[in-house]
């Protein structure tokens, strides 16, 4: 095996044009981007339909060639050893909840609409979603609410999670995630937020992609810190 | 199983290469002693190796722990069956938690050291002093500070304890989230202070501070601007020329000699391979959880119940340091940036020391962070998907800012770290199992920090604020905070190990992570952790290692010194 720090880089970042499915069949395809459009629709702004939300998340389906890009962007890492054999069982695992999770919409579609998930209206694609995910649509942030909050975490890990929690999880990383991965095409999702995310993920690595502009420039510690003040400024 | 060919004997084995091992490898080779150093992960470069990349470094954990690699599982009550949960999953690799971290600085306080002195036995909990003081430590922090890097702002902090060296280099520019945290404090009178940071803002001993990505949090830095033990007292260990450093070597085992004196280890290298390598004194740096596991793992005919635990104390009083938050949303016109910025920004050590009339012991240091990068930036409760999904990240991503603290929770014997006894790792060894409950001091804390979080974001012009509290009763282990397992005290009869951290029963075994801790400090841990490797691996080099032993006075932080002081 090959140790970490020397994993190869391999293919190309994922070409913003690419049309070609190595993980999904074309139903597959057609469904997963159906509910995508769902989990992150197409307003004013572009949303997981433009960004090709269902294309990043094929290419991180289809194996382990796509989990981990190059840090300069230039390609993707080929991993070995006990890593890789993680991540060959993460995969094959989530590559079976997809599997599951598209023939599922496509019963509870049949169950109440018919034929299957791609032919319904947005409402009833939203009534479907709503049973997968077994809570309704949510509602808009209001000032009061209340209920317990549970904690977020830093990292995340997608073993364990339902269809549905993937597939929310995985389109807004297709959503917002740099463009290397295959989806955020033409940085459509920064743009909806207003993430002034860089070109390239080398320009990230040499000092070129830099956020200073956002930190205050005319500032004067005493006067964000008045014990300085009192204590004759800095 | 393959075996290679045994190396030679050395001075020093160091089990773990991360802020422990490599502070104690930099002492102890500049001192001159021949140190192997394993690290279970990989030696990555970071200029190589590190970028912007939010999908690669926080959705799939190209540093974490992966838990499929290391399970852990998790459970509140004794009588439970584990979970297999990621908890607290600090990367595994040279470097350790200094690589991804966004560096947290502060100082412990001289109250840490001495909670039982200062609040007697607590019920549920064990309470202990440390067998040394906050005097001890501070040539330490300081040395640390200074060699490693830091950011901080002379005199900003009204509560700060005797320093005896300034900064070495001045806090990073405020963030506009940040600007709004102190003019919330002026409001309220808090005294708010550029929280200390491991990084350097100027030209600092070869370093050029030049990482303005804001990829910051949980990314590692391509720039050499965070200080990492990667980046800094790793490749200074090896200029010596003393330092054997050899990656992707998991240790499996402290091995005992007849006269019950350690040995040396045996680990699996990269390929498979078994291999013993004998040393005069074995360092475990592995963190709380990971060298308290590789302790039970150890067991001999003279250590049945584990290395070094004659006790029976080997993985008790384990402390997590719980994050805990309050998020504020805000519908002011002018944007507060959720992305620019360190993670770290202003903070608070106001509410630090305990108070009475809040009705618990113990207080936090609270601090300000950004919010983070677009895929994970989050608030509890946000809408998950559809447009008021879409809505809640356009109106919000850069109108939001977070209040936290870690969590001083209080030590209990039973929250342990042990053996599971049925999960095992990718080399089919027990994987750790924690068992934890929280004190209710721990959850009254909380919910008071918490409170005060929800009251400066309020100051702050917040319209909409969302509480996280400690409901579910036990830690999530969403820090990468791990103390208490391998308790330092005077006792052998309750405590593993001395004020050395040698272990009692061992006199050439030492443990110089947090699981030394007798309680969990209310700081982000770290500085205490290296200062007090680089302490105790003073006392190897310059005592132990002379043939020689000393002892500090017993008592330290009595109370015949609090009387007086």
């Amino acid at each position: 095996m090959t140790s970490m720090a020397d994993w190869p880089i391999v293919l190309a970042p994922v070409d913003p044009d690419a049309a070609d499915r190595l993980f999904f069949t074309d139903h597959e395809w057609d469904t997963i981007e159906a509910a995508t459009t769902r989990i992150i629709p197409t307003d004013h702004d572009p949303g997981a339909r433009e960004a090709r939300a269902v294309r990043f998340i094929d290419r991180f389906l289809s194996g382990i060639d796509y989990v981990y890009a190059a840090a300069d962007g230039s390609g993707f890492l080929r991993m070995s050893g006990k890593l890789a054999d993680a991540w060959r069982g993460r995969i094959a695992d989530m590559q079976e909840t997809y599997r599951r999770g598209v023939r599922d919409l496509d019963a509870i579609a049949g169950q109440s609409f018919g034929p299957d998930f791609v032919s319904l209206s947005d409402d009833q694609q939203d009534f479907v979603l709503e049973r997968i995910s077994g809570a309704p649509k949510p509602v808009p942030v209001v000032r009061d609410a209340d209920g317990a909050n549970p904690t977020i975490q830093v990292y995340a890990f997608d073993d364990g999670l339902s269809f549905f929690d993937a597939l929310v999880a995985h389109t807004r990383q297709g959503f917002y995630g740099d463009p290397v991965y295959g989806g955020n095409r033409g940085r459509v999702g920064w743009d909806v937020i207003g993430f002034p995310g860089p070109d390239s993920l080398k320009d990230t690595m040499d000092g070129t992609y830099s956020v200073r502009e956002y930190y205050l420039d005319d500032y004067a510690w005493p006067d964000l810190i008045p014990h300085l003040r009192q204590a004759g400024g800095q | 199983m393959e075996y290679a060919r045994k190396p030679d004997p050395v001075d020093v084995v160091i089990v773990g290469m991360g802020a422990s091992g490599g502070t104690a490898a930099k002492v102890l080779c500049e001192a001159g002693l021949n140190v192997v150093g394993l690290e279970r992960g990989p030696w990555l470069r970071s200029r190589e190796h590190f970028s912007g990349d939010e999908i690669k470094f926080l959705n799939r954990t190209y540093l974490w722990s992966d838990p499929r690699v290391n399970p852990r599982t998790v459970r509140t009550e004794e009588n439970e069956t584990a979970v297999p949960t990621p908890f607290s999953m600090v990367p595994q690799m040279v470097g350790g938690g200094t690589v991804h971290w966004a560096g947290w600085l502060p100082r412990p306080r001289p109250s840490d050291f001495m909670m039982r002195t200062l609040h007697g036995d607590i019920e549920g909990a064990s309470l202990a002093d440390w067998p040394i003081t906050y005097d001890d430590l501070e040539p330490y922090l300081s040395k640390v500070e200074w060699a490693f890097g830091c950011a901080g702002l002379d005199g900003a902090d009204k509560y700060e304890p005797y320093r005896s060296t300034p900064y070495p280099t001045p806090p990073l520019p405020p963030t506009r989230a940040g600007k709004r945290f102190y003019e919330a404090c002026e409001k309220l009178g808090i005294n708010a202070m550029p929280i200390p940071q491991a990084l350097v803002s100027q030209a600092y001993r070869g370093r050029t501070p030049s990482n303005w990505t804001s990829f910051w949090n949980g990314y590692g830095d391509p720039s050499g601007m965070r200080s990492s033990t990667l980046d800094t007292f790793v490749p200074e260990a090896l200029a010596t020329g003393n330092l054997d450093l050899r990656s992707e070597c998991y240790v499996r085992e402290v091995t005992v000699g007849p006269d019950g004196r350690a040995r040396g280890v045996v680990y699996i290298d990269a390929l498979g391979r078994e291999i013993e390598q004998d040393a005069t004194l074995v360092l475990l740096c592995l963190g709380a959880v990971e060298s308290a596991r590789l302790m039970l793992m150890s067991k001999s005919r003279q250590f049945p119940d584990g290395l070094a635990n004659s006790s029976g104390q080997v993985g008790r009083n384990a402390t997590f340091h719980e994050y805990l938050f309050a998020v504020g949303l805000f519908n002011d016109e002018q944007p507060l940036y959720g992305f620019p910025g360190n993670y770290i920004s202003g903070g608070s050590f106001q509410f630090y020391e305990t108070d009475y009339d809040r009705g618990h012991i113990g207080g936090a240091l609270i601090g300000a962070s950004h919010v983070g990068q677009p895929v994970n930036w989050n608030f509890p409760g946000r809408p998950a998907w559809g447009s008021a999904g879409k809505d809640a990240d356009r109106d919000f991503y850069n109108h939001a800012m977070k209040i936290g603290h870690t969590l001083h929770d209080l030590p209990v014997a039973s929250n342990r770290v042990d053996l599971d006894p049925d999960v095992k790792d990718a080399w089919g060894l027990p994987a750790a199992r924690i068992t934890h409950k929280a004190h209710s001091n721990d959850i009254a804390l909380a919910k008071w920090q918490v409170d005060k979080n929800v009251e400066i974001l309020e100051a702050a012009g917040a319209w909409k604020t969302i509480p996280v509290y400690l409901e579910r009763g036990r830690a999530s282990g969403n820090t990468c905070h791990q103390h208490g397992t391998v308790r330092m005290g005077t006792d052998p009869a309750n405590t593993v190990l001395n004020e050395w951290c040698q272990a009692h029963d061992v006199d050439n075994l030492y443990v110089l992570d947090g699981a030394s801790f007798p309680t969990a400090t209310g700081v982000n841990p770290t500085l205490t952790i290296m200062a007090n490797a680089w302490r105790c691996a003073d006392y190897i080099a310059q005592v132990h290692g002379k043939g020689r032993r000393e002892r500090l006075p017993r008592a330290r932080s009595g109370p015949q010194q609090v009387a007086a002081s």
